[in-house]
């Protein structure tokens, strides 16, 4: 998969690059002043594919980054990695011409991959549906949880008032005792007390209804009761989970704080065990949360069944499954894993970090110490001679060392055929590496096998250090190429300010290495070096300044090669070393809007057609030397920091040239509308502006018949074009032609033209 | 018995070879009509893209240098009536090269407009018959009035090269007036022909015409038909069906020409909107 473009947030001194689109032909060169973020850039991209970061890439304000990638893919190919993807996924995968891959980190600087774009959208609907049933379910069991207390509080009340109206009933008087000692007095009071034992036993027995229906409401509903106390319960537990793992995050927060503020000691001064405590915390409460709310949404999902009237059994294994079933398809997370197993490996080439050490001990090599000098290099170098640890167990030294000398004759063949071909110069250095053991003088080493490079030229013999920059760059590159193709993977190559220290001569012999692997490697490569920019294809240019640029705290801002016109001049140095200052060229002007045409003959056409309509807004025509100059003449004015636009004739030519500059510089869709414009089928050139009729008058002054489109009979009679719309212009600015004299063909055309440049005023 | 003198005998072999020439040369003119009609829409066309029309065409000779033209490009349809300079053989030939002009034109994805496409069609008369404004070159030329309507927008367009255009709606008559200079050089230098836009109702009857028919005499009156009575015809005739109408003008032409020769090419082409 080849990346097409990326987009870096919270990284270092970048907030947010915004898309930023790679060159399509591989080469990116990012271009910047000292301090803003070209490095990060790299480094970012190279976190992406090692998710490894610490918390120096942190932003003062702790967000925790995100690099994400686009990469051109084959939808098709990608089906057979998703087995069993519905079919709304494996169509929506199929039709995909790229694929966006997100890598986020998170408060313990450990990340994920996602998928990104409009298959995540895709889940993040199906994940939307998912949840809202959850919701609606949530919202029925919360009435339901409403019913359930009301439903206990009348069971309680009614219990006690029952307990209350017992116990007064129990003094209503037996049957005849009133009437044997109250006679007289319960005639009189008699019916009043009749009505209040009625009244209570009424009472009693509403009451005990009450009690009853509740009771029984209750009971039916025992499978709920009880489920829905257990949801409540991890929900509680989820709560607390939040609590502590907010905690924890701001210890980490603190601790990165810390470490990238740099601001002393820490305020609890842990020790590194018990940061580790906090991280293991952290992780931990992060595993548990998971769990805990996939708990809860079986526990929903339960309830939801338990509702329909389903029994608790039932119920149970419905929402296993249907966890199950959610829990088995595709999510961005693991789609992410899955496209990430195809992306290009991302490696940093440090220009001398790469190079051969004088010496390495073998077991820093057999025990991948990064620390020590010359490592990587050394790798490489093992990794090209196709050597591993068991080849220095060779018991027979003789054979050995004749391997070692086999090896050595054919890598610096190699070295020389690589020098030859992309450097294009002859070179009789021969590389060498040997065997030996350290002496009884090197202490604890003694005995100990280690390795050691030579590179020997004519004879003389020195270590790699002791060579030319040239030479060693050079060896270093050739050594992270050539490992790098043994690998089956795409590589993104990152190289930081390659050949710095190199002669001017060397450095453009760089590019063309670039140029020469770049149908293999794509290559993005920071540089202040105007000998590492290709004039000619600016459209690699990203350039990389600060949004103050006075200011080294502020945020990075990147401006691809269209947008060159918002970059500092500082930042556009290199550029303007190439191509000098535009400001004393008054053919250029930096207050007016430049529109590139096709020739000087446009060019005249073109400025009398702007004088004939009286058209005041602030545009200068440029022309072209030709057609096919125009993408040269972009590159200048994207080096200069120009506005511009191109104004292209519906011709076979220039209709190849927009579409050559669509695809380089001006990738991005909204950039393309504004600052390419081609005219309309019928204008193959700018006199085709002019009405046949008008042509003849105004142009050509004769009245001979024309069958054929103006510019189409200009090319036929082989006529002085540039003369003839040079004549013209001058007539228009005499005033012998006006816009009276021009029929309403020729008017409506210009007015189809000031439309288009309506935009540029 | 009289023995036939050389001469004689000559001019009896003669006549036979003037005889047989002629043969072969009508022969030969009423192929050339065959390929001119063929040329120009039929029936079938006609009724196709209009909703009622007619044609009275009627040649002076075999061949004809009047030719009407129609063609639907998209939503546009274009109709047009053109007379070419002269009658006959000479005529005929412009006809057939206006005819494939204007078909070669229309094949241009443009929105058509139809004084652009006079325009070009001049360019291309010009162009052919090598005129390039000098005193002693061929004056050649075509009269046309050319209309592009578009039925979707009730919009007719006209414009004409010395030939007008006739709209009659309820009983009255508009007649729009053409430019004056022809498809082919002229005496001025080449301008741009006036696009007309008309708007057009239901029921509206057009009429394009040559000048055959107004400049024909009259056996009994030795006077030309004029544009005046042609247009008091057109109007005394618009209430009735197409059919009918075609009918009565060729009846008027008919009764009006008697014995006389017919001048020049008629070609009267009406139209229903």
């Amino acid at each position: 998969m080849k990346l097409i473009a990326f987009r870096i947030r919270n990284f270092r001194s970048i907030i947010d690059t915004g898309w930023q689109n790679i060159s399509p032909d591989n080469i990116t060169c990012l271009i910047g002043q000292n301090e803003s973020g070209k490095t990060s850039v790299l480094e970012g991209l190279r976190v992406f594919h090692t998710g490894e970061i610490s918390e120096d890439v942190l932003r003062s304000d702790l967000s925790l980054p995100e690099v994400s990638c686009k990469f051109e893919a084959d939808g098709e190919a990608f089906l057979d990695k998703l087995e069993g993807a519905g079919n709304d996924l494996g169509e929506l995968v199929k039709s995909q011409k790229d694929i966006i891959i997100v890598r986020s980190w998170k408060a313990d600087l450990s990340s994920g991959l996602s998928i990104g774009g409009n298959i995540l959208e895709h889940l993040e609907d199906i994940e939307g549906a998912r949840r809202k049933h959850i919701e609606e379910i949530e919202k029925k069991v919360l009435c339901l949880d409403n019913d359930l207390v009301a439903a206990r509080e009348k069971v309680r009340s009614a219990g006690n008032e029952i307990e209350k109206i017992e116990v007064e009933l129990s003094e209503e008087p037996k049957k005849g005792q009133g009437i044997r000692f109250f006679k007289k007095k319960e005639t009189d009071a008699g019916g009043n007390d009749d009505n209040r034992w009625k009244k209570l036993r009424d009472n009693l027995k509403s009451k005990k209804n009450i009690f009853e229906e509740n009771s029984r409401y209750l009971k039916e509903r025992e499978d709920l009761v009880e489920s829905v106390e257990e949801w409540d319960n991890l929900k509680l537990k989820l709560s607390e989970l939040d609590e502590k793992l907010k905690e924890v995050s701001s210890r980490l927060e603190e601790r990165h704080q810390t470490m990238t503020l740099l601001s002393g000691p820490s305020l609890r001064d842990l020790s590194l065990g018990e940061w580790e405590g906090v991280l293991s915390d952290y992780k931990s409460a992060t595993f548990e949360r998971e769990e805990i709310i996939d708990k809860t949404d079986r526990q929903i999902l339960l309830l939801g069944f338990l509702l329909d009237g389903m029994s608790r059994e039932t119920a149970a294994e419905k929402s296993d499954a249907r966890m199950k079933m959610d829990k088995s398809g595709y999510t961005p997370c693991l789609l992410g894993d899955i496209f990430f197993e195809d992306c290009p490996v991302f490696e940093i080439f440090e220009d001398f970090g790469s190079l051969l050490p004088n010496r390495i001990d073998l077991e820093d090599i057999v025990s991948a110490n990064e620390e020590v000098e010359g490592y990587k290099a050394a790798r490489n170098f093992l990794t090209i001679a196709d050597l591993n640890y068991s080849f220095f167990q060779q018991p027979s030294t003789r054979i050995l060392k004749q391997k070692i000398e086999n090896l050595n004759a054919r890598m610096t063949l190699d070295f020389q055929d690589f020098w030859q071909q992309y450097v294009g110069k002859k070179n009789k250095i021969r590389i060498n590496f040997e065997l030996d053991h350290y002496s009884t003088s090197h202490g604890d080493k003694a005995g100990k096998p280690y390795l050691e490079f030579w590179v020997k030229d004519e004879g003389e013999r020195l270590y790699p250090k002791q060579r030319s920059r040239g030479v060693r760059w050079f060896l270093s590159f050739y050594m992270e190429l050539m490992a790098a193709s043994g690998k089956d993977k795409h590589l993104v190559l990152l190289v930081d300010e390659p050949g710095v220290s190199l002669h001017a001569r060397a450095q453009e012999d760089v590019l063309k290495v670039f140029e020469d692997i770049k149908n293999n490697i794509q290559v993005i490569y920071t540089t202040h070096s105007p000998h590492l920019v290709d004039i000619d294809k600016l459209h690699r240019v990203l350039a990389i300044q600060r949004d103050d640029v006075e200011n080294h705290r502020s945020a990075t801002t990147i401006l691809d090669a269209a947008r060159l016109v918002n970059a500092s001049p500082d930042t556009l140095s290199p550029l303007q070393s190439i191509m000098g200052n535009p400001v004393g060229n008054q053919e250029f002007s930096v207050d007016l809007f430049n529109i590139i045409v096709n020739d000087v003959g446009t060019f005249y056409l073109m400025t009398a057609a702007i004088m004939l309509t009286g058209y005041k807004g602030k545009i200068h025509f440029i022309p072209s030397t030709d057609p096919s100059s125009i993408p040269l003449m972009c590159n200048i004015l994207m080096g200069w920091g120009m506005r511009f636009a191109v104004l292209l004739y519906n011709n076979d030519e220039e209709l190849e040239i927009a579409d050559h500059l669509k695809n380089l510089a001006f990738s991005d869709e909204l950039v393309q509308e504004d600052m390419i414009v081609v005219m309309p089928e019928g204008f193959q050139n700018a006199e085709d502006l002019l009405s046949t009729l008008d042509f003849k008058r105004h142009v050509l002054h004769n009245r001979e018949g024309i069958t054929f489109s103006n510019s189409e009979y200009i090319k036929e009679k082989n006529l002085p074009r540039n003369f003839l719309l040079s004549k013209f212009l001058s007539n228009v600015k005499t005033g012998s032609v006006k816009r009276g004299n021009l029929d309403e063909e020729t008017r409506e055309n210009l007015v189809l033209l000031l439309n288009v440049l309506q935009k540029y005023k | 018995m009289k023995v036939p003198s050389m001469n004689e005998e000559r001019g009896s072999l003669d006549s036979i070879e003037f005889a047989q020439a002629m043969d072969d040369h009508l022969s030969s003119l009423r192929y050339a009509r065959m390929i001119q009609q063929a040329l120009m829409p039929d029936s079938l066309l006609l009724s196709g893209i209009l909703k009622d029309y007619f044609v009275v065409y009627l040649p002076k000779d075999i061949v004809s240098g009047d030719f009407y033209f129609a063609y639907q490009n998209g939503g546009y349809i274009i109709i047009a009536a053109g007379d070419c300079t002269g009658h006959g053989v000479p005529g005929a030939l412009l006809s057939i090269l206006g005819i494939s002009f204007l078909n070669e034109i229309l094949q241009i994805r443009v929105v058509p407009r139809a004084n652009r496409i006079l325009n070009q069609m001049r360019e291309k008369v010009m162009n052919a018959l090598n005129q390039r404004g000098d005193e002693l070159e061929k004056k050649d030329s075509i009269d046309i009035a050319l209309c592009v309507y578009e039925p979707f927008r009730g919009v007719l367009q006209y414009a004409g090269a010395n030939r007008s255009l006739i709209l009659i709606r309820d009983g009255s008559l508009k007649e729009y007036k053409p430019d004056k200079m022809p498809i082919g050089i002229a005496p001025l230098e080449e301008a741009s022909f006036t696009n007309h836009r008309i708007e057009v109702e239901e029921g509206d009857n057009i009429y394009l015409f040559s000048d055959g028919y107004p400049d024909q005499f009259g056996w009994e009156t030795n006077k030309k038909f004029k544009i005046n009575k042609f247009r008091e015809l057109l109007l005394s005739v618009s209430g009735l069906t197409m059919q009918k109408q075609k009918e009565h003008i060729e009846k008027t032409f008919l009764e009006w020409r008697g014995k006389a020769t017919q001048i020049d090419d008629v070609i009267v082409l009406g139209f229903e909107i």
